[in-house]
């Protein structure tokens, strides 16, 4: 990393292929600005998304990590995105209580259709992270 | 079958940390703790808490005549007859630790009947007096010559408890120690530098591979500053096996052992639950060396590699069910609940078999206690020369693929630890991927290996494991990313 | 005849298991019946090594129970994976039960052939340290104890002349001696989770010290109680009001000591630094997997999510293995306070748990290990 090179948050968004994956790709599309610092994992659903995923990415260095899926009521497998839910209050509470700032860790419910929604999210929570700098769980030697 | 427990000695180490083996009415083995254990509180490392896997039956040894598994007379008579046709100068007896007290004196009893003695692979020196364990907790400034995580783990709590107490704590070596303020990579010359007192503690450990020119430096260190010296030792009964082999043999170093295997001296060689090939750094070596020997008596417990060479094998007892006594590292007695006695009664035999008189468990026992009760102080007078194991030059373009740890309580089994360690240079000079792996070249052929980024020197590659293509302690070697 | 709800003071039948077990002899009568009759195939009781050392074993020898007598508070184990996949009676501290019933949550220990006889706890200690304590602050050789006991606050110790001596156990945690600092905060101190709830507290007038206070939690205690008073083991009577005014009274003076010490131990980490902390307390651990492998909560075996992903050869700055269990013991934790007792480094990882744990169960009105009717929180879905 070479010092008077700007920092740039990383930020690892979790969508699903129904629903947000598609919202990304709405927002590529419509040729919404998007920052370069964004990574996608795609998952079939949302309800796949492990915490351990989540930490996992916290620990190989991410700034921030967004939790992405259907609507409530509108998930592909029926339920998936309310046991996301769940699992997500508990993500939350952990997050915090490990010391990172919430805003490193976010739950949007985005469609295929809302391309401007998520660019939107995502360059706010680009800006939030940016001001926070550095995650502290980040590895020496990751930028 | 009954479910049993047996209360027991962890075999991994010098610490002898307590436990209980719990054998289901299945068989199964699993751990329970033994909090009411000094020594370790019921605390166990990495490898007490696979001891069950250790202990498979499959690890097990049989008794075995010329491959062939026998019953346990044929298999002592074959031995037998080996002894009794060996000529006796040419027989050498090993054993370095890694059983009770009794057998350990029953082999003695062997080696007298035979006219030799049992080696303990290493040379004979003056050792200071074992400290106790807790007194690590007290020391103002700690000098650690290894790596306590993963050689000796049940110290770790000790020295952070002498660091809560306000200790420094300096390690000597190249990889950097969480629990260390300082890492100092240091030659023998330059351990003035380390300003040590009477208050100060090294803690450094003695086994068959140990350098012995920097042993000699670390004992002149602690005389010199007055500082106190805690030896560690890696197998289980290792004072043990020091204080009752017969006391004024010429004791000699694993190496030289082997050495003598080489040149054709020794003929006939019996191990007492001590693998050459597991001990030795290059194994390869050890094995192409045991290879010279006439015959090769084998007793112990586990199955290795040199069971599987051997002309006769003794199985004995595994540690957890032999009846038995065991002194750590502190020196303090350790008693086994198991009532296991195959061991003692085998020697009983082949020592009756050679000329010698029969003798019982409870004999030995006796024995054993009464060497402990009269067991001299102060330091013994130092004979036989000290060699110095030579540093293998590494040229400008290559690796120093160095064998970082002692070897002996993971050597050959199963675990997550097969990585070599580098620093972030040597990564992205060989443009190393995270979760890929390295190709590491030496003149005995080629490994794939995964790595781990660690803040150590630049040419320098760590393992904790003995790789195939290591020639010793230190190889050189090159690398790429595969 | 024996209801759901009755609060009984009982004694054992038989003087000898009357005079070696601890009050009465009650539940050793239970268990003795229980094995007796068939109500279970086997009991799991603790095997005395010596004053300070037991181990748990699965038996189905009546003298086994009855030599098991007598209760050992230097024997802090956690009794709850002995249970699983047998039809055993038990007895346990409240941890114990708890550890029983998260195991039961994951289908591990069926519930309706486990009976589980809960006793009072007010704490356990440490063997070696106690052993310490009774030459420091008892000048008492501990060779020469012959039972101890928890009155009114004191930690009392019997010796050999028949002599006592009670110190207080403010006085003794103060000097860092005394009870195992999850058991100092532990909120649990009458097992109202188990089958039937036993203890010596409320055990007043002639009967003190020779009987047993038991209230019955639920259909398996009434069981657990009618077998072995069918069996003639034991002798029962109802508890008077003051005989559970007392009992209610001794619990809430244990409780608001938990709490003092909750407040003590638990003080908050500013924002700004707990990360920081996490990772400097964990940064030791030697991944020796002894805090999962004791852990009454987890019953994933071998191969699990903590041990799956977690590499050696990872320098994270904290390790997927804790991360894992930290979230894995948010929703489970019973705070029994193993993983402490066992960590070869000394991590403090039951308090870690906790602070996780307790702000997650709290916000949830969930307690891991109470009641089978609630599931594992991350299993469910929102209501």
């Amino acid at each position: 990393m070479t010092e008077n090179k700007q920092w740039e948050p990383k930020i690892v968004a979790f969508c699903c292929n129904w629903c947000s994956y598609g919202g990304a790709d709405t927002a590529g599309m419509g040729r919404f600005q998007q920052p370069a610092s964004l990574r996608i994992i795609r998952v079939m659903c949302s309800g796949r998304i492990d915490p351990l995923h989540v930490f996992n990415a916290f620990l190989e260095g991410a700034d921030a990590v967004l939790v992405t899926g259907c609507h409530l009521g509108d998930c592909h497998y029926v339920n998936g995105n309310y046991k996301t839910q769940v699992r997500y209050d508990f993500m939350e509470d952990m997050v915090l209580e490990l010391g990172l700032e919430p805003e490193r860790l976010h739950l949007s419910w985005i469609s295929a259709s809302e391309g401007e929604k998520f660019a939107n999210f995502v360059r706010e929570v680009t800006e939030q992270v940016r001001k926070l700098g550095p995650s502290p769980l980040k590895p020496e030697g990751v930028n | 079958m009954k479910e049993m427990i047996y209360q027991t000695i962890c075999p991994g180490c010098g610490v002898g940390c307590g436990l209980f083996i719990r054998e289901n009415d299945e068989g199964k083995l699993s751990i329970d703790h033994m909090k009411s254990s000094p020594v370790n509180l019921g605390k166990l490392c990495r490898f007490g808490m696979k001891l069950p896997h250790y202990y498979a039956k499959a690890n097990n040894a049989v008794n075995m005549t010329d491959g062939s598994a026998v019953d346990a007379e044929t298999a002592i008579k074959a031995a037998v007859e080996i002894l009794k046709d060996a000529d006796t100068d040419s027989v050498a007896l090993l054993s370095v630790g890694n059983t009770s007290n009794e057998e350990q004196m029953a082999f003695t009893k062997l080696a007298e009947t035979l006219g030799t003695v049992v080696q303990t692979g290493i040379q004979k020196m003056c050792m200071p007096e074992p400290g106790t364990l807790a007194e690590i907790e007290k020391a103002k400034k700690i000098v650690l010559f290894v790596d306590p995580y993963v050689q000796y783990p049940l110290i770790v709590r000790r020295l952070l408890a002498a660091k809560k107490n306000g200790a420094h704590i300096i390690s000597v070596g190249t990889n950097p120690l969480n629990l260390a303020d300082e890492t100092l990579d240091l030659k023998p010359e330059q351990y003035g530098e380390l300003e040590l007192d009477s208050e100060s503690l090294i803690i450094a450990d003695v086994h068959p591979n140990s350098d012995a020119g920097i042993l000699k430096s670390v004992k002149s260190l602690a005389k010199g500053t007055g500082a106190g010296i805690q030896f560690m030792k890696p197998f289980m009964n290792s004072n043990g096996a020091a204080l009752l082999a017969n006391k004024d043999g010429n004791m000699m170093g694993l190496a030289e052992l082997m050495e003598d295997i080489e040149l054709g001296n020794i003929r006939t060689l019996v191990t007492l639950d001590s693998d050459p090939v597991e001990l030795m750094p290059d194994a390869e070596a050890a094995i192409e060396a045991l290879k010279n020997l006439d015959k090769l008596i084998v007793i112990g417990s586990v199955n290795g590699p040199a069971a599987e060479m051997a002309d006769v094998v003794i199985a004995t007892d595994p540690v957890y069910s032999k009846a038995g006594t065991f002194l750590n590292v502190e020196d303090s007695l350790q008693e086994n609940s198991g009532t296991g006695k195959a061991g003692v009664d085998a020697l009983s035999l082949l020592n009756a078999g050679i000329g010698g008189k029969t003798f019982t468990h409870d004999e030995m026992n006796y024995l054993v206690m009464k060497t402990i009760g009269s067991r001299e102080t102060g330091t013994a007078q130092c004979k036989g020369s000290e060699i110095e194991l030579s540093l293998v030059e590494i040229p400008e373009d290559m690796y120093e693929l160095r064998y970082l740890y002692n070897p002996f309580m993971w050597s050959d089994r199963e675990d997550d630890n097969d990585f070599v360690l580098l620093n972030r240079n040597t990564v992205k000079k060989l443009g190393l991927k995270k979760g890929g792996c390295v190709n590491l070249k030496g003149e005995m052929g080629e490994l794939k290996m995964r790595f781990r980024v660690e803040a150590i020197p630049d040419g320098l590659v760590l393992t904790a494991k003995k790789l195939p293509i290591a020639k010793g302690v230190s190889t050189a070697i090159s690398m790429e990313v595969c | 005849m024996v209801e759901v709800g009755d609060r009984i003071i009982g004694y054992s039948t038989d003087t000898g298991v009357r005079n070696k077990g601890a009050s009465g002899g009650l539940v050793t009568a239970v268990l003795a019946a229980a094995l007796e009759k068939g109500l279970v195939e086997e009991v799991v009781v603790l095997k005395h090594i010596s004053e300070y050392e037991a181990v748990p074993i699965i038996t189905s020898d009546v003298n086994e129970v009855l030599a098991s007598a007598g209760s050992m508070h230097t024997v802090p184990v956690n009794l709850a994976k002995y249970a699983v996949g047998k039809n055993v009676a038990m007895p346990g501290k409240a941890c114990d039960i708890r550890g029983v019933i998260e195991q039961a949550k994951r289908n591990e220990v069926d519930i309706d052939n486990a009976y589980l006889i809960g006793l009072n706890c007010g704490g356990t200690m440490y063997p070696v340290q106690t052993q310490e304590m009774l030459i420091n602050m008892y000048e008492i050789d501990p060779e020469d104890v012959t039972g101890e006991n928890i009155e009114k606050g004191n930690l009392i110790f019997r010796t050999r002349s028949g002599e006592e001596k009670g110190i207080s156990i403010d006085e003794l945690e103060e000097a860092g001696y005394g009870r195992r600092e999850s058991c100092r905060y532990c909120d649990v101190k009458i097992p109202v989770n188990a089958d039937l709830a036993c203890g010596n507290w409320g055990v007043i007038g002639e009967l003190s010290g020779n009987a047993t206070f038991c209230e019955v939690m639920n259909e398996k205690g009434v069981r657990l109680l009618e077998n072995a008073i069918e069996a003639g083991f034991i002798e029962i009577q109802p508890a008077s009001d003051k005989a559970i005014a007392i009992r209610e009274k001794v619990n809430n003076v244990m409780l608001s000591m938990s709490e003092k010490w909750s407040e003590k131990i638990f003080t908050e980490i500013p924002d700004g630094e707990r990360t920081r902390y996490y990772m400097e307390q964990f940064a030791d651990c030697i991944d020796c997997g002894a805090c999962k492998e004791v852990c009454p909560a987890c019953t994933c075996g071998e191969d699990s999510k903590c041990t799956m992903y977690h590499n050696l050869e990872d320098n994270y700055r904290m390790s997927m293995f804790h991360m894992v269990r930290l979230m894995h013991l948010s929703d489970s934790c019973i705070g029994c306070g193993q993983c402490t007792d066992v960590c070869p480094a000394d991590i403090p990882v039951t308090t870690i748990f906790r602070r996780f744990a307790e702000k997650s169960q709290k916000k949830y009105n969930y307690k891991a290990g109470m009641t089978l009717e609630r599931p594992p929180f991350l299993e469910v879905m929102p209501r």
